[in-house]
């Protein structure tokens, strides 16, 4: 029997659980389906003695390595960064590292200030109230006060452990005169919302078996269903439908048997994030409304795909640190080449964070800094660097590209035979100049901190962990797909809730202001919901 | 699970014991891989969480002979089959640094549990760490809107 929600939400992740807690919170009758699963904690690797084995197959950040049932093919040889994330409900997020800053106010300005890209049709201070309340419901750790943004309310609970890496770089950058602070994460410092705290294992970025690292399916979900929401988990949405008045009418569904169903809503919210919610988009084209795919006039969606290139630089200390140990989430942050300085040869910056090294595999097999030594000399690079280091994660602002974008593959399919997202992406020269400036600062910031011995490794292709701008938010319908309050412009009954939105990507971490921008487009749908149109 | 999951290839522990010695020799106060005894202990372990690395191994052993084998060759042999490279250099890692003996001497006990006082920022708040970067002042941009 079919029944018609109020709202259909697909996508389980970071702004899909946001979303449907709180309207579910607001009364109405949400519905989401969901590709993947709950998440077993207890099959999380990162207790286990295989865990650095497990990191590079089943617990792969790439779904195309983990290559799961639930996880859909993504198709990157023309692309210079690969796409990675998670498909169960709680996303992504239950792999990310869980570092939580806000944007800047002059991320949402990048036009009128730098005279590049475009504008958001919203301001820094629209998110504030969103920022907070998400940042409560989270259970936020961090120090208020960082003179890097305005002034803001506290976070919950106090900043994690510096460590002594953190601790190091803090007094380094305290002697350049740069830029430091605690960084905030989303990861229990204190018991919270019946939660554990943080034990440091570093092992948060394949899943978080104590529950501290915040994640939808702990902190959302279980609210949003004891609202009356109605999460359908190995749901595998196919194409939203669309009836005559041109309004979306639900989504086609296969279970995990490949048998068809239809769930019919008042109002469709996507939150597949940046490269799902393309790929649905396009998948939805329909002759009568919409040949180029589902609220696609401006013919964007897809395009200006960002990913924020990524480079990390790892520097050793004469001495133990034990850098395999603490939360990967990050310890301390430093925006002092975040701002735009008419000084170097590029516009914009990016901001670091400083994240541990992990376990012997990766130092000896890296996935970031450093090269393989066999023979002798790898007993001797182990003595000097194995539980010495640290390195700073850059994340780059990344300018949006038209070229840069997802299609549909015409040949690779998922296991439901439906067709898989292609990324085409390059990394521009613009990028390249500011990623350069910023791996010789960090190198520096590591030598003023103690270092010995330091390394890049630059704009490393497994790191797409960012996806941003595929159906990007502007008041005009020419040149933009949904409008500041995240609705379609084609389409009067389709929200995106995902990053997919993001009108330019700033150069830090999303996932804090997805989630701001998910709440806030809920909130905005419950004190419109008289207003609404919906299918007859 | 894929086709290389289901192999049954025979992995010829002899001669992979035999590589892993040039490759993790005794130096810098380390023991040899197989003075850890990492093949031997470990590979039943290994290529049981990673049976997809079986067949890729199975290759890297058929194509290197030990009895002329370097380092310098396996450097080689990266461009000439990445992933039996791949798979052999794994699965010699990872049944050298799973011996308690050479987690010993390098000083990991693994990934363990902590705990910790969530308030012991007070301490260095209180001792100044953070006041030159307050000392500084905003450091963010103003913009319209
Ligand atoms: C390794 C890693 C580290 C990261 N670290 C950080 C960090 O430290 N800080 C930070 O801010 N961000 C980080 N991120 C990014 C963060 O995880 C994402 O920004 C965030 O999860 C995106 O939220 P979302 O709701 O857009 O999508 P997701 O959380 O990815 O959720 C999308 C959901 O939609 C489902 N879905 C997709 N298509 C369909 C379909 N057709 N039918 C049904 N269901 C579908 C998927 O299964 C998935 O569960 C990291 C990401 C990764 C991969
Ligand atoms: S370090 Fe903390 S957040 Fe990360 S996995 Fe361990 S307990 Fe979870």
């Amino acid at each position: 029997m079919t029944f018609r929600a109020d709202v259909l939400i697909i996508g389980a992740g970071a702004s899909g659980g946001v979303a449907a807690r709180h309207l579910a919170e607001h009364g109405f009758d949400v519905v989401c389906l969901e590709q993947g699963d709950w998440p077993d904690r207890s099959s999380f690797p990162g207790t286990r003695p295989d865990w650095e084995l497990a990191i590079r197959r089943d617990w792969a950040m790439s779904p195309n390595v983990r290559n799961r049932p639930e996880d859909y093919p993504v198709v990157h040889d023309n692309s210079d960064i690969e796409p990675l994330m998670y498909n169960a409900v709680g996303g992504s997020m239950i792999i990310y590292a869980g570092t939580w800053p806000r944007m800047l106010p002059s991320d949402l300005r990048v036009r009128t200030l730098d005279g590049v890209a475009d504008d958001w049709p919203i301001a820094y201070r629209d998110l504030v109230p969103y920022y907070d309340a998400i940042d409560r419901q989270i259970g936020v750790s961090g120090l208020a006060g960082d003179p890097a943004y305005p002034p803001h309310d506290d976070y919950p609970l106090p900043p994690l452990p510096l460590g002594v890496a953190g601790g190091r770089v803090a007094e380094g950058h305290n002697r350049l005169g740069w830029h430091w602070w605690p960084e905030p994460n989303a990861i229990l410092s204190a018991p919270y919302d019946g939660r554990r705290p943080c034990v440091q294992r570093g092992v948060c970025t394949s899943g978080c078996a104590e529950g501290a690292k915040a994640s939808t399916d702990l902190t959302h979900w279980p609210k949003a269903t004891a609202a009356g929401a109605r999460l359908i988990t190995g749901a595998r949405v196919s194409r939203i439908t669309i009836g005559p008045q041109g309004l979306a009418t639900g989504a086609v569904w296969l279970d995990s048997a490949s048998v068809e169903h239809h769930q019919e809503a008042d109002v469709v919210i996507l939150a597949a994030n940046a490269v799902g919610t393309a790929r649905l988009l396009l998948l939805s084209a329909d002759e009568r409304y919409c040949p180029d795919g589902l609220a696609n006039s401006s013919g964007l969606v897809g395009r200006r795909l960002m990913m924020h290139p990524f480079s990390v630089v790892t520097g050793w200390w004469d001495d133990q640190v034990e850098g395999w140990q603490g939360h990967f989430g990050a310890s301390i942050t430093s925006y002092e080449f975040y701002e735009t300085d008419p000084s170097r040869e590029f516009v914009r910056g990016a901001k670091w964070a400083l994240s541990p090294v992990g376990g012997p595999l990766n130092h000896i097999l890296p996935m970031r800094a450093g090269n393989e030594v066999w023979g002798p000399d790898h007993h001797a690079l182990m003595g000097r660097t194995f539980g010495r280091g640290a390195s700073w994660a850059i994340f780059g602002e990344d300018l949006p590209e038209e070229s840069n974008r997802v299609d549909l593959d015409p040949d690779r399919t998922d296991s439901h035979g439906i067709p898989a997202p292609r990324v085409g992406y390059r990394i521009s020269d613009h990028s390249r100049r500011l990623m350069a400036y910023q791996e010789d600062r960090a190198t520096e910031s590591l030598e003023a901190s103690g270092c010995q011995e330091t390394a890049v490794a630059s704009m490393i292709p497994y790191s797409g962990w960012h996806l941003m701008g595929t159906a990007r938010m502007g008041d005009d319908p020419a040149s933009s797909v949904v409008n500041s309050r995240q609705q379609a412009h084609d389409v009067a009954n389709l929200y995106i809730a995902d990053a997919s939105v993001f009108v330019t990507s700033s150069g830090v971490n999303p996932t804090c202001t997805i989630t701001a921008l998910a709440l806030r487009t809920a909130d905005l749908l419950v004190q419109r919901r008289r207003e609404q149109k919906v299918p007859a | 699970m894929t086709a290389a999951d289901r192999s049954s290839a025979v992995v010829d522990i002899a001669r992979l014991e035999e590589l892993a010695d040039i490759m993790l020799p005794a130096a810098h106060g380390m023991p040899s891989a197989s003075e850890a005894g990492a093949v031997s202990l470990y590979i039943d372990e290994v290529l049981g969480w990673r049976s997809d690395l079986r067949q890729p191994l199975a290759e890297a052993l058929a194509a290197l002979d030990p009895t002329t084998f370097t380092v310098e060759a396996l450097s080689a042999f990266l461009s000439e089959d990445e992933a039996a490279y791949a798979a052999l250099t794994t699965v010699v890692a990872a049944c050298y640094y799973l011996s308690p003996v050479v987690r010993d001497r390098i000083g990991y006990p693994g990934q363990v549990a902590k705990t910790y006082d969530p308030f012991a920022y007070t301490e260095w708040v209180a001792d100044g760490l953070l006041d030159p970067v307050v000392e500084r002042g905003p450091i963010w941009r103003e913009a319209p809107g």
